[in-house]
């Protein structure tokens, strides 16, 4: 056991389960249900970005990722920050049954977004 | 072999990693698991801050310098500070607008705003 | 003077991040510092605060306990098969009056085991907070005014 081989292997470990990691968070974004859980999971997913980030800082030896992540970091936050305003001004009327944290059947989720638009037209 | 400062740094290094992996993907499972908005942002803002912070220190400990673990020092102070804030924008603007807790939940004793029309 | 103060520490950190201590980085650092203090000056003028240094520290100390307990409670709570919840939103009175502490204390709560700050009443006497576990709301009160309150109150004396 040198070294070298503890390090590569907890960066294999590492990767995997990061990878993993990012794999569950979209399975939140598609399962929803409603558009702030899709927020977090976005917000998650940019967490795992930074640290997969740093993983390849490490494995790569290229200092500069670290940068990369910082900044990847401060977008992240101002995009959730965003939509934290828009979840706010929008209100909740196009998922009301969503509510409760049930999952809602998979053909009404995709057409979630056209039919907001829809209803913003006909309250105007 | 012991008290060699490579295999130190790579033994501390090593830790960071699997501690910090560990955490993120913990914290995505609890995205998964949790059974409403509210209990999500609790694995989102607190394992996944941990979990990030941590493989960016790993990050600047490898580096060997000293200029590269203050970033990362920075990196790390700065979600500390920016995770809590987003999760509770997050959480005021969900509960403003409306969406409820899950059946589980015990209590509310935050008022519900009263629904205002909105402008056009 | 504070102002100065804080604009030294803007420019260590500003070379820190930016990787070189020569003296033209510092330099500019001072100036970048300058400048954003100059862009805060209203905000900044209104909060003359005193800090007890020592206090304060114990506080930073507590948080990390706090955060990586917090961390570790989360991630077992989640591996749990049969994850026993009763989340709730409940109330808690605020005793903290200035801006910046309650700022401060939100944000504590929200990095601490199973509690996260959601809401502040508009007449800032009340905050509310998510709690993972909500069946016993007076004792979770307790918890908060006697840990991080009475801690942020004694390093930031009035």
């Amino acid at each position: 056991m040198n070294a070298a081989t503890i390090l590569s292997s907890s960066i294999s470990f590492a990767l995997a389960a990061l990878s993993l990691g990012l794999l569950l968070t979209v399975l939140r974004i598609l399962r929803g249900p409603t558009l702030p859980d899709r927020v977090l999971g976005l917000d998650m997913l940019v967490a795992i970005a930074i640290g997969l980030i740093a993983v390849l800082a490490i494995k790569s030896g290229f200092n500069l990722y670290i940068d990369i992540a910082i900044a990847l970091g401060l977008v992240g936050f101002l995009a959730t920050v965003a939509f934290a305003r828009f979840i706010l001004a929008r209100g909740l009327s196009p998922e009301k049954d969503a509510g409760a944290g049930l999952p809602v059947p998979g053909a009404q989720k995709l057409k979630r977004g056209k039919s907001a638009r829809r209803n913003k037209k006909g309250a105007r | 072999m012991t008290g060699d400062p490579d295999m130190l740094t790579a033994v501390a290094v090593s830790a960071l990693l699997v501690i910090g992996s560990l955490f993120s993907v913990l914290a995505a499972l609890g995205l998964l698991r949790f059974p409403d908005l509210y209990t999500r942002m609790h694995a989102a803002s607190k394992a996944g801050t941990i979990g990030s912070g941590l493989l960016l220190l790993a990050a600047g400990i490898h580096a060997m310098d000293i200029a590269i673990l203050l970033r990362a020092l920075a990196g790390f102070a700065f979600f500390v500070l920016t995770a809590p804030l987003s999760a509770h924008l997050l959480a005021k603007a969900a509960h403003q607008a409306g969406y409820r807790l899950t059946n589980l939940s015990v209590t509310d004793q935050l008022p519900q705003p009263a629904p205002k029309s909105r402008p056009h | 003077m504070t102002f100065l103060a804080v604009n030294l520490l803007l420019m260590l950190t500003w070379a820190a991040v930016s990787g070189s201590f020569t003296v033209h980085n510092l330099l500019l650092g001072f100036a970048v510092g300058a400048l954003s203090l100059w862009l805060v000056r209203e905000q900044f003028a209104a909060a003359r605060l005193r800090v007890r240094p020592l206090k304060l520290l114990l506080l930073v100390a507590l948080f990390f306990k706090e955060l990586s307990l917090s961390a570790i409670k989360v991630a077992i709570l989640v591996v749990r098969p049969n994850m026993r919840l009763r989340p709730g939103i409940f109330a808690f009175p605020l005793s903290l009056t200035r801006d910046f502490e309650i700022t401060l204390l939100a944000n504590l709560i929200t990095l601490t085991p199973g509690t996260l700050s959601v809401d502040v009443s508009d007449d800032r006497k009340t905050l509310y907070v998510h709690a993972l576990d909500c069946h016993d709301p007076a004792a979770e009160r307790r918890a908060i005014s006697g840990g991080f309150e009475r801690r942020i109150r004694e390093a930031f004396p009035l």
